[in-house]
């Protein structure tokens, strides 16, 4: 990011400054006839070939960029231990204009996402309606979900904390109260709260079977 | 003996209200008028819309637009500024121009870029009557699922892709007359190798489009049979993809992103060159790299795609081609900035738009990098950095380095020049609005992450100085636009008169009158160099000595 920017700097402050002496020091009123030189083979090989050698590093600087980052983190110590020390796998799925995360042992939640400090996460996306996207800047860069395909992010947090995040692209009226919040907790509280959540669903569940066999059939 | 041919005159045709005759007229200079009239009509409205937005955006979580409200208003703001400005305008300087620098009586298919040209104000029509109703809130490019029957039920996006349709079929069919008119009636001697540079520039735009175009066409018309006709083009789970359409309409806007700026560089090359009275820094190399633009910046296309679920060897194609455009794109600014270099600048108002043109674009097109750059741009897409982006390259191009062209060109169209002082006035009055428009939203995007095209943003998030600062900007932006609007309007009539040739310009549109004939050129000249207007100055300079210089011999005294 830094590169980019510091390459973007360097290249408005060239054009510029070569504009503005261009404009002040050739003024007709210095009383000089024009010079009718209309080409230069050699300086335009010259800056042709200072311009390649800038879009040829920034390409390798961003390949090797883009390796580290697609690069998947390995867990640590700390971490949720997960057989084969395979990724942790999440669903996410989009849908308007809130997030569903199901977890491996059939559990879900919405809006929130709890994962286990220094793990490896690979987050499942999709979505059931229109495109979002995933967006949770501090943890990962954007991905879309996008109906009827899966994309995967994958991310590992360092620290216990918060995340928040907003969907990054358009999807109608409740598009910019769109938003997740990531919490990273500790592998115990993370096997906890998805036990809970498990037993909270399946007792909601249970319960909404009773009602409506106590009302007859609906 | 065979009768001798006979003439007969009834007199000249009676000529219609003066609205009826323009409305009815094929003649290019009409066409392109109305054009270039009605794309600076666009160019307010869009402008007051920028405004509505920015307002809504004053403020952390501001209630003075609804949710619904703001997305129909960033959904016409996209329409407008792109189909009805941007192109529109371009469009039709090239179709002003074309015909005079290449020294032709008018265009090769008149009726076609007629009909091109009202095609796209029916458009237009369409997308302010929908107004009426309701106007599509699928935003700028409304990507499916969402802009499907299923998600917006109502005649809103129907509107929009009929509108954006029929403008479409308009440049292409402008396009069409343009690429003939060029191809075919250029004046004798006028070889491609002395085409001026704004012709080229019209040459490769018109070839784009019609590359460009018909896919945006085809795109449309999918989309509508999906709405309306129980297509699953866009749909998923029956056999069709919802990234089709981000395809082939990023393979427009990004070609339109191109012609934009091929545009603008072309209006500034020539502006450049006259007013440093120097011909162009290495001609063949700049038009070779607006051609090379054009092709390799369409080829972009998924540059705008890259969070999308498409494959890393896809991404880093869009990388490869965004990343070469480094290359064509920094030798044509450098030429420009040469071509100033040792010559006698004279500072007037179009060398000042085009200088503020080319430090916009640079901005723009810089910042443009880190977008290209694999792992930064899944950071910065989709954030208020991207909209800076594009704002720095587009309105740079198109409202910079249109105006520049207008203040060039409004001489030859109307007879008179517009107001230097009040030019002066709108210049920094929209430098200074640019810059406290668009640089806060870059820092906003790229230091908080705030999301593009929310109605809102909230408290605590770290934006609110940055967006108060930006919608002041933007007000002081819309103020320098209107000024210069308003120029346009005052000069028309009461502005200076100007003559044929005013600026010392090099190429034959300063060869006809201000404005021109009807049929632009009683005789022409015999082009023999890139430069056929220095050439006539130089033969009437070289024919009005030798008359004196024998006026003088036959008034020596016999000795």
């Amino acid at each position: 990011m830094t590169i980019g920017f510091l390459a973007a700097a360097i290249v408005v402050v060239a054009v510029n400054l070569a504009l503005l002496y261009a404009l002040r020091r050739y003024r007709a009123d210095r009383g000089a006839e024009p010079r009718q030189l209309s080409g230069g083979r050699r300086i335009q090989f010259r800056v042709g070939a200072v311009l390649t050698a800038l879009a040829g590093a920034l390409l390798v600087l961003s390949l090797v960029f883009t390796d580290k980052a697609r690069e998947t983190p390995a867990g640590g110590a700390e971490g949720l231990q997960v057989a084969h020390s395979e990724p942790l796998r999440i669903e996410a799925t989009g849908q308007q204009w809130l997030w569903r995360y199901d977890y491996p042992n059939e559990s879900f939640s919405y809006y929130k996402l709890v994962v286990p400090v220094d793990t490896t996460v690979t987050l499942d996306l999709t979505s059931t309606d229109v495109v979002h996207t995933w967006n949770v800047p501090e943890l990962a860069g954007k991905r879309d979900a996008v109906p009827g395909k899966h994309h995967q992010v994958v991310f590992r947090a360092d620290r216990e904390g918060s995340f928040g995040g907003e969907a990054a692209t358009l999807s109608g009226q409740g598009y910019a109260a769109m938003r997740t919040e990531v919490e990273v907790v500790s592998p115990g509280q993370y096997e906890a709260f998805i036990k809970r959540q498990r037993t909270d669903i399946q007792a909601a569940q249970d319960r909404v079977v009773r009602l409506l066999k106590a009302e007859g059939t609906p | 003996m065979r009768p001798a041919p006979e003439m007969v005159v009834d007199g000249f045709p009676k000529r219609r209200a003066r609205w009826v005759e323009l409305a009815t007229s094929a003649n290019h200079k009409d066409v392109g008028r109305i054009l270039i009239v009605a794309s600076l009509g666009f160019l307010f409205i869009a402008t007051v819309e920028l405004l509505l937005m920015r307002l809504q955006l004053a403020i952390p979580e501001n209630s003075f637009l609804s949710p619904v409200t703001f997305n129909r208003i960033l959904s016409l703001y996209g329409a407008t500024a792109v189909f009805f400005f941007a192109v529109p305008l371009a469009l039709g300087f090239f179709y002003y121009l074309v015909p005079l620098q290449i020294g032709a009586r008018g265009t090769a298919l008149p009726r076609l870029g007629q009909i091109g040209a009202w095609l796209v104000i029916a458009g237009a029509v369409v997308l302010y009557s929908g107004f009426l109703y309701t106007p599509s809130e699928a935003g700028v490019n409304p990507l499916p699922p969402l802009s499907e029957l299923a998600f917006l039920a109502n005649n809103g996006v129907d509107a929009w892709t009929s509108a954006t349709g029929l403008a479409t079929l308009g440049f292409v069919l402008i396009a069409i007359d343009l690429t003939t008119t060029i191809r075919n009636l250029r004046a004798p001697g006028m070889a491609w190798r002395r085409l001026p540079v704004f012709s080229w520039s019209a040459a490769i735009c018109s070839w784009l489009l019609l590359v460009i175009g018909p896919v945006m066409l085809a795109a449309i018309t999918m989309l509508e049979i999906d709405r309306n006709f129980g297509g699953v083009f866009f749909a998923d789970g029956s056999g069709g993809a919802p990234l089709l359409w981000q395809h082939l309409s990023w393979i427009f806007f990004t070609g339109v992103y191109m012609l934009v700026l091929i545009t603008a560089l072309g209006t500034i090359a020539e502006i450049v060159a006259a007013f440093a009275r120097k011909p162009l820094f290495n001609r063949g190399v700049t038009i070779g790299s607006l051609m090379a633009i054009a092709v390799v910046g369409t080829l972009a296309w998924m540059q705008n795609m890259l969070t999308a679920p498409i494959g890393i060897g896809w991404m880093y194609f869009a990388m490869v081609m965004s990343l070469a455009l480094i290359v064509p794109f920094g030798l044509v600014l450098f030429n420009l900035i040469a071509t100033l270099v040792g010559g006698t600048i004279r500072m007037r108002a179009p060398l000042l738009f085009a200088a503020g043109a080319i430090s916009m674009i640079s901005i723009g097109l810089a910042a443009e990098i880190s977008h290209s750059m694999v792992a930064v741009a899944w950071q910065l897409k989709n954030t208020t950095d991207a909209t800076a982006v594009t704002h720095f390259a587009l309105v740079g191009g198109a409202v910079f380095g249109g105006f520049a062209g207008l203040h060039f060109w409004f001489p030859k169209m109307t007879g008179r020049t517009m107001g230097e002082t009040l030019a002066r006035v709108s210049f920094w009055t929209m430098v200074v609005g640019m810059l406290l428009t668009f640089v806060p939203l870059f820092l906003a995007g790229s230091e908080q992450g705030q999301v593009v095209d929310a109605y809102k943003f909230f408290d605590g998030t770290g934006v609110n100085a940055y967006n108060l600062i930006s919608t002041i900007g933007a007000f002081i932006l819309a103020a320098g636009i209107v000024l210069e609007l308003v120029n346009a309007i005052l000069s028309r009539s009461g502005g200076p008169e100007a003559g044929h040739d005013p600026w010392g310009g090099e190429s034959l549109e300063w060869f006809a009158l201000s404005p021109p004939d009807p049929h632009n050129f009683d005789v022409l000249p015999d082009v023999r160099s890139a430069r056929p207007m220095r050439d006539i100055r130089e033969a009437i300079a070289h024919r009005t000595r030798r008359a004196e210089q024998s006026r003088a011999r036959e008034s020596q005294p016999v000795a």
